[in-house]
C-alpha cells in the first residue's frame, strides 16, 4: 500500500533486504557451525542389536530391498555344534535327516555339514536367507543362541529412515557409526572391535 | 525315568515363561562349547564393510560440480538445454545411482534431530548436503532445484502438458509446505520419525522397489506431475521453505529478459510453475481505504491468530505424540494393563520382555507428551503466522511495470529464456529491430526449447 | 521462394520426427501398461499365497506329526517345499526384472513425449488483451481462499485435538489419589486397625481389635449379623480395610475378586479377572484341597492385591478399577500355588515357591514392576511370608524346605538362613520377641532365636502341624495338629505345657485376641481358651459351615469365610 514514489522509500526496502540477507546468512552460518561441533566425519549406519531383537519376523518383509538385507549371522564360536539344532530342525521332528519336512528354514538357507561325531557345523546361504529369523528363535530357545540377525551392509542401503527401524516392535534397530556396523556376539565381537 | 522327562519338558516350558519376566536378554550359554578332536577349524565371519567414507566425499564433490554447473547454465549461459542434461546427469547420479539418500530435503530432519539429541553425530556429509543449497539459494536462487534435486529431476522430466493451477488454490497449497516442514521438524526434534523420508514418493523408483502403497503414491504424484508441473516441490517439498526464503532475498536472480522488458507478452505462459508474474495495477485500487483498514484489523489481528493457532496446535499434543513410538506403546501398555486389551502385540511383548518398568515407560512418554505439547504450541504458531503473512502479502502492491519472475517460487529452470525476444537478439537469432515488434499478432519464435 | 520452400521442408521433416516420436511413445505406453498391469497382479497373487509362509506345508506339516513315518507325506511336502521356493525366487526376480523393463519403457515413453511436448511453445493468447484488473482480482480470490483454507484447517486440527483422548493422562490421577506418588503405604498403626492380609497385620496372627462378641451360634443365627453366599469357591481368607471386605474365588474358568460392604454384608461389586496379558490358556492342575483361588489376597490401605493358582496377579482399586495385571508365569506347583500376598511400603512380596525355579518376587504396589527377583534355593513350600520388626529393623521371614529364610523386605536381600526343615511345609512361620517359630509335619517344631547367627534354640518332634500355622504370644507357643491335637509350650525353653485333643483337625490357624486364642477346626467350630500355661477352655461355638479359612477380627465383629458363605458375627 506505500504510494510515495519518492526515492526514500527504495532505498529503505533496500536496506531491508540486505539486512535481511545478512541475517539469512549469519543464521546458516550459525547453524552450520553449531552442528559441525556436533558432527562426525564418519556416516552412520545401521543395525539391529540382536540381544534386543524379538524375531518377530518384520525384518523380512520391511525392508525397501525386495530381498531384505537383513540376514542371518552365525557366531561359530558361541555355537554348541549341536546333532539336535533348535535352529535347524522343526520342532517335534524326531529324525535329524535333512530333509525340507525337518528343517525349520523356510527357504533352505541353513546348511547343516557332518563335523566330527557328535557335532555339526551350521553355515547360512545368504543369497536364500530371507532374514526371517526363525532358526534365531529356536537357537534362542533351546541352544546357545549363536544364530542372531544383523543387516549386512553389502547389502543395506543405509536409507536416512530405515523402514524396518520404524517398524521393529522391540525397538532393537539404531544408528551406528560406520566403522562399528556389526553389533556381534562372542569371540567375532571380540575381533570385530578390535579390528 | 518318565517322570524325569516329564520334569525337564516342564523345566523348559517354565523357562519360557520366566524368560520375558527376568528381562533376560542375554541367552545363556546352555550347550557347552564343543572341543573338536579333528583338526576342524571354524569358518571365517564376514563382516561386510558399508559403503566407504571416502565416497561420500565424492558426493560431495558431485554436488559442489552441479551446484556450480547448475549456476553458471542459468546465469551465465542461460541455457535451458544445459540446464536440463545436467537436471538429467543429477537425476542418473543423485537419484538412480545414490538411491536418492541422502538429500538435502531430507537432511532436514537429520539436522534436527541432530540439534535435540545430543547422542546422535551428524554426518559432515550431511550437513554439507543440507547447507550448500541454501547458501547458493541466498546468492544466485534456487538452481538447485533446477537442475541438481533428483525429486525435482524425476517431476521435471515428466513434465508434458502443464496447465496452470488456479490462483486461489495455488495460494491455498502453498500453505501445505510449511505445514510439512513444521511437522517434519517437530517429529523429528521428538525423535517420532522422520516423516520426510517415510513419505518420500519418488524414492521408490530410485530403488527400484517399494512398499505398495507408496509405489502408488509416487506414480500419482508422477501422473499429475504430467499436467501439474512439479506438484511436490510446490505444494509439499518442506526444503523448498527454506529455499525460497533464501531465494527470496538473493542478489543475483536470474531474470526472463537478459536485457530489458518491453513486455511483450510472450512468456507470459511459459512458466509452468506459475512464477512470472505479470506488470502489477499503476492505479491504486477504487476502495482504497477499505482496503487499508482491512490490511490493519489483520496486523492487528495477527498476535491474536498466531496465539490462537498455538493453542490449537498444543491441543494435538496427543494425536501427534501418538507417531512416537514410546507413546503409542505405553498406550498399548495401559490398555493390556486395565483389561481393555486381551490380544498382546509385538511390541508389548518386546517391551515386556526387555524388563523395563512400565513406570519409566510411563513416565518417557509422558515426557514426551510435554515435548509435543510445546512443539504443538511452535507448530500452530508458526502456520497461523504464516497464514498472517500470506494474507498480509496478498494486500501489499507492487509497482512493477514489467514482466518479472517471483524470486522465493521461481525454480530457475531457464523455460522462460527463449520465449523472449532480447534473449534471441543476445543469442544472435533475430536482430533488435526484429525483436521489437514482437509481442505483436504475429508471434514468430524462432528457436525455442522448453 | 527457395526461402519458403526451405521452410516447408523443415516443417514436413519436423512433422515427419513427430509422427514418429508419437508412435514411439504409444507403444511404449501400451507395453508399460501391460507390464504394469502384469506386476500388479504378480504382487497380489504372492500376496495372497506367500510362498514362504505356505498354508499348504503348514497342513501337510501337522500331518506328519500325527504320522512320522509316512514318507510318501514325506515326499510330497518336499515337493511342495521345492516348489514354494521356487516360487518366491521367481517373485524376487519377477519384480527385479519387471521394474528394470518397465522402467525402460516408461523412459522410452518418456523422450518421445518430452520430444513432442518440447515442438510446442506455450505461448500467452495476444489476441486478447491482457485485463488490467486481473492481478487485483487473483490477490482477491487469493485471500479468500487462504483465509478459508487457514480456517478450515484449524477447526479440523481443533476437532483433532478435542476427539483424541489418552489414558496417559490419568496415570498421574491414579497416583496423586490420597497422597504423593509412590510413597503412599499405610502406617503401621493404620495396618494393626485393620486386617490388611494372611493371618492379620504382619501376618502373624494376632489382633489388635480385642472387643469380641462374646456368644453366638451360627444354626440358630444368634449374633450372625449377616451372611452372604460367595459364588466361587476360593480358600482365601477375607481381608478388611476399613468397612470393606475383599476376597477372591475362582474355578478352573474364572477368576474372580469380591468386595463385600461390612456393615450390610451386601456384594458391592465382584471384578472377573480372565483377560490378563500372558495368562496361561491352559489351567494348571490344582488338587481339590487348594483350588484356584488359595492365596489369600492384602491390601495398602489404598489398593487391593490378588493372586490365583494361574500365576495372575492383579491390583484394583478399591472401586474395582483394575489398576494393573500380569502373569508372574504359570506356577510349576503340583497342588496349586498357596502362598498368600503381604505388602510392605510399596511393595508387594510374593513367595514363589516352585518345584524348579522358586523365587522372592516382590512387585511395586503402583504400577506392577518388578522391584525384585530373588531366585531361592529352596524346595516347594505353600507357607506364607511374615513381616516382622525385630527392633532394629524389618525382616520378612520365609518358611521353606529346608532352610528358613530371611530377606530385607525393601531389597530382597537374604539376612539369614537357618537349615531346620524338610517335607512339604504348609505353616507359615510365628514371631513373638525376637523369636521365631517355624513347625512342618514330619519335621520339627523349632524355635529360632534372632540374633547375630540366628539358630535354633529348642524343638519338638511329636503332634506337629501340616497346615495350621502356630501362634506365638509373650511367653507361649501355640499349635494345632491336622488331626485334633493343640500343644501349648514355653516359648523360651520348649517345655510342653499342655496338649489337649479335639474331635475335628485343624487347618485354620490360631489367632491372639487380647489374652484368649481362637482356633476354628475344619467343621467350623471355634473354641476360645485362654493363653495361658493351663489350658482353660472359655467357649465354643459353631458356624454351622465347614471352614479352613482365618476368622477376621474387627469392630467388635468376626467375619468367618465358610465353604460357602461370608459371616459376619457381632452383637
Amino acid at each position: 500500500m506505500i504510494d510515495k514514489t519518492s526515492k526514500k522509500p527504495l532505498k529503505r526496502r533496500d536496506f531491508i533486504r540486505k539486512s535481511l540477507h545478512a541475517v539469512a546468512g549469519l543464521t546458516i552460518g550459525g547453524l552450520a557451525g553449531i552442528l559441525f561441533s556436533k558432527s562426525s566425519s564418519e556416516e552412520m549406519v545401521w543395525q539391529l542389536d540382536p540381544n534386543i531383537c524379538i524375531q518377530c519376523e518384520k525384518c523380512s518383509v520391511n525392508c525397501v530391498l525386495p530381498h531384505s538385507a537383513v540376514k542371518c549371522v552365525h557366531s561359530y564360536s558361541v555355537c554348541g555344534y549341536c546333532d539336535l539344532c533348535s535352529g535347524y530342525l522343526q520342532p517335534g521332528t524326531k529324525v535329524r535327516d535333512t530333509g525340507a519336512e525337518s528343517q525349520l528354514c523356510p527357504s533352505g538357507a541353513l546348511k547343516r555339514t557332518y563335523v566330527e561325531d557328535p557335532y555339526f557345523e551350521y553355515t547360512i546361504d545368504e543369497k536364500l536367507c530371507v532374514g526371517c529369523g526363525k532358526c534365531v528363535k529356536g537357537c534362542n530357545s533351546f541352544g546357545n543362541g549363536s544364530l542372531y540377525l544383523q543387516t549386512r551392509h553389502d547389502r543395506c542401503l543405509n536409507c536416512n529412515q530405515c523402514s524396518i527401524a520404524r517398524r521393529c516392535p522391540s525397538q532393537a534397530w539404531n544408528r551406528v557409526p560406520a566403522s562399528r556396523s556389526y553389533i556381534l556376539k562372542g569371540d567375532e565381537k571380540k575381533k570385530f572391535l578390535k579390528s | 525315568m518318565r517322570y524325569k522327562s516329564r520334569r525337564s519338558k516342564l523345566f523348559i516350558v517354565a523357562l519360557l515363561f520366566l524368560f520375558p519376566l527376568l528381562g533376560l536378554s542375554q541367552v545363556p550359554e546352555r550347550v557347552p562349547k564343543p572341543d573338536f578332536e579333528t583338526d576342524y577349524i571354524r569358518p571365517d565371519f564376514l563382516t561386510p564393510t558399508p559403503r566407504a567414507t571416502a565416497l561420500e566425499y565424492i558426493d560431495i564433490g558431485v554436488l559442489i560440480v552441479a551446484l556450480f554447473l547448475a549456476t553458471y547454465f542459468a546465469h551465465k549461459q542461460r541455457s535451458r538445454q544445459n540446464i536440463f542434461l545436467l537436471m538429467v546427469f543429477s537425476l542418473a547420479y543423485f537419484g538412480f545411482y545414490r538411491k536418492g539418500c541422502i538429500c538435502p530435503i531430507g537432511a532436514i530432519q537429520n539436522v534436527t534431530y541432530a540439534l535435540f539429541n545430543p547422542a546422535y553425530a551428524i554426518p559432515v556429509f550431511v550437513i554439507v548436503f543440507f547447507v550448500l543449497p541454501l547458501v547458493l539459494a541466498l546468492f544466485y536462487g534456487r538452481t538447485f532445484c533446477a537442475a541438481v534435486c533428483p525429486l525435482g529431476a524425476i517431476q521435471d522430466a515428466v513434465v508434458l502438458k502443464p496447465t496452470n493451477v488456479p490462483g486461489g488454490l495455488a495460494a491455498v497449497l502453498s500453505v501445505l509446505p510449511y505445514l510439512y516442514l513444521g511437522l517434519a521438524v517437530l517429529l523429528a526434534a521428538t525423535g517420532a520419525g522422520f516423516i520426510i523420508c517415510q513419505y518420500d514418493p519418488f524414492i521408490g523408483f530410485f530403488r527400484f522397489g517399494a512398499d505398495f502403497n507408496m509405489v502408488i503414491f509416487g506414480l500419482s504424484m508422477l501422473l499429475l506431475g504430467t499436467v501439474v508441473a512439479r506438484p511436490y516441490c510446490r505444494f509439499l517439498c518442506p526444503y523448498g521453505v527454506l529455499l525460497n526464503w533464501m531465494s527470496r532475498l538473493s542478489k543475483r536472480h536470474v531474470g526472463i529478459t537478459p536485457d530489458e522488458c518491453n513486455n511483450c507478452r510472450l512468456c507470459e505462459e511459459s512458466c509452468p510453475f506459475g512464477a512470472i508474474k505479470k506488470p502489477d495495477e499503476a492505479a491504486p485500487p477504487a476502495n482504497r481505504e477499505a482496503e487499508v483498514k482491512k490490511l490493519a484489523f489483520i496486523i492487528v489481528l495477527l498476535p491474536i491468530v498466531v496465539f490462537g493457532s498455538g493453542w490449537i496446535g498444543s491441543r494435538l499434543e496427543i494425536p501427534l505424540s501418538r507417531l512416537h513410538a514410546n507413546v503409542s506403546l505405553a498406550e498399548e501398555i495401559l490398555l493390556e494393563n486395565s483389561g481393555q486389551r486381551t490380544e498382546l502385540t509385538d511390541e508389548t511383548k518386546a517391551f515386556r520382555a526387555s524388563g523395563k518398568p512400565t513406570e519409566e515407560l510411563f513416565a518417557e512418554a509422558s515426557a514426551i507428551q510435554r515435548q509435543f505439547k510445546v512443539g504443538g504450541w511452535i507448530l500452530g504458531g508458526f502456520i497461523g503466522l504464516i497464514l498472517c503473512l500470506k494474507l498480509i502479502n496478498l494486500f501489499m502492491r507492487r509497482r512493477q511495470s514489467e514482466y518479472y519472475v517471483d524470486k522465493g517460487t521461481c525454480l530457475s529452470c531457464g523455460r522462460c529464456f527463449s520465449y523472449c525476444p532480447y534473449e534471441q537478439v543476445r543469442l544472435g537469432i533475430i536482430t533488435p529491430k526484429e525483436a521489437e515488434k514482437m509481442g505483436s499478432k504475429e508471434v514468430k519464435i524462432k528457436q525455442f526449447r522448453a | 521462394m527457395a526461402k519458403q520452400a526451405e521452410d516447408n521442408r523443415r516443417k514436413n521433416r519436423a512433422k515427419l520426427w513427430y509422427n514418429i516420436a508419437k508412435r514411439i511413445a504409444i507403444v511404449a505406453a501400451v507395453l508399460a501398461g501391460i507390464l504394469s498391469v502384469l506386476m500388479i497382479v504378480n504382487y497380489l497373487q504372492t500376496k495372497s499365497v506367500d510362498p514362504m509362509n505356505s498354508k499348504a506345508i503348514a497342513q501337510l506339516m501337522t500331518q506328519l506329526q500325527e504320522n512320522p513315518s509316512d514318507t510318501a507325506l514325506k515326499e510330497q511336502i518336499r515337493a511342495l517345499d521345492l516348489l514354494a521356493r521356487k516360487a518366491y525366487f521367481i517373485y524376487q526376480w519377477q519384480i527385479r526384472t519387471g521394474s528394470y523393463l518397465l522402467f525402460a519403457f516408461v523412459l522410452i515413453l518418456l523422450l518421445a513425449l518430452k520430444y513432442m511436448s518440447s515442438l510446442q511453445p506455450r505461448l500467452p493468447d495476444l489476441s486478447k488483451s491482457p485485463e488490467p484488473d486481473e492481478a487485483r482480482e487473483n490477490k482477491f480470490i487469493s485471500r479468500k481462499y487462504i483465509l478459508f483454507g487457514g480456517l478450515g484447517l484449524f477447526i479440523l486440527a481443533f476437532i483433532l485435538g478435542i476427539i483424541s483422548q489418552t489414558d496417559l493422562k490419568n496415570i498421574g490421577i491414579v497416583k496423586t489419589k490420597g497422597g504423593q506418588g509412590a510413597a503412599v503405604f499405610p502406617s503401621i498403626e493404620e495396618i494393626r486397625n485393620n486386617w490388611p492380609g494372611f493371618r492379620g497385620p504382619e501376618g502373624i496372627g494376632v489382633a489388635y481389635h480385642t472387643d469380641v462378641p462374646p456368644e453366638w451360634d451360627g444354626p440358630s443365627g444368634q449374633n450372625i449379623l449377616w451372611k452372604t453366599p460367595i459364588p466361587h469357591p476360593g480358600y482365601n481368607s477375607p481381608i478388611i480395610w476399613a468397612k470393606r471386605i475383599f476376597l477372591s474365588g475362582a474355578d478352573r474358568r474364572t477368576q474372580i475378586v469380591y468386595c463385600v460392604d461390612a456393615d450390610s454384608g451386601e456384594i458391592l461389586w465382584q471384578k472377573e479377572l480372565n483377560d490378563i496379558p500372558g495368562s496361561p490358556e491352559r489351567r494348571p492342575n490344582v488338587t481339590e484341597d487348594t483350588g484356584y483361588a488359595a492365596p489369600t489376597m492384602t491390601t495398602d490401605g489404598q489398593r487391593i492385591f490378588v493372586l490365583f493358582a494361574t500365576g495372575d496377579i492383579a491390583c484394583l482399586d478399591f472401586e474395582g478399577n483394575r489398576i494393573w495385571a500380569k502373569n508372574l508365569g504359570m506356577p510349576d506347583n503340583h497342588y496349586g500355588h498357596g502362598s498368600s500376598l503381604i505388602t510392605y511400603r510399596d511393595l508387594v512380596i510374593i513367595q514363589f515357591d516352585q518345584n524348579t525355579g522358586g523365587r522372592l518376587l516382590a512387585l511395586k504396589t503402583l504400577t506392577g514392576d518388578l522391584a525384585y527377583d530373588q531366585p531361592r534355593d529352596v524346595e516347594i513350600s505353600w507357607a506364607s511370608p511374615i513381616l516382622v520388626n525385630t527392633g532394629s529393623r524389618t525382616e520378612l521371614i520365609l518358611n521353606s524346605n529346608p532352610f528358613v529364610m530371611s530377606h530385607d523386605p525393601q531389597t530382597g536381600q537374604e539376612l539369614w538362613r537357618v537349615r531346620c526343615m524338610q517335607g512339604e511345609i504348609g505353616p507359615s512361620p510365628a514371631y513373638a520377641a525376637g523369636m521365631v517359630y517355624v513347625v512342618n509335619d514330619y519335621a520339627r517344631l523349632a524355635a529360632i532365636r534372632l540374633g547375630e547367627t540366628p539358630d535354633v534354640v529348642w524343638e519338638y518332634i511329636d503332634d506337629l502341624s501340616e497346615v495350621s500355622s502356630p501362634l506365638a504370644t509373650n511367653d507361649l507357643v501355640i499349635m494345632a495338629a491336622s488331626y485334633g491335637a493343640v500343644t501349648c509350650f514355653d516359648k523360651k525353653t520348649g517345655e510342653r505345657l499342655w496338649i489337649q485333643d479335639f474331635s475335628e483337625g485343624f487347618y485354620s490357624s490360631p489367632v491372639l485376641v487380647g489374652d484368649s486364642v481362637y482356633l476354628m477346626d475344619v467343621s467350623g467350630v471355634i473354641y476360645v481358651f485362654k493363653a495361658e500355661r493351663e489350658f482353660r477352655l472359655i467357649s465354643q461355638h459353631e458356624l454351622g459351615e465347614r471352614a479352613v479359612t482365618i476368622p477376621a477380627f474387627m469392630h467388635n465383629r468376626i467375619y468367618i469365610r465358610g465353604e460357602k458363605n461370608l459371616f459376619c458375627i457381632g452383637d
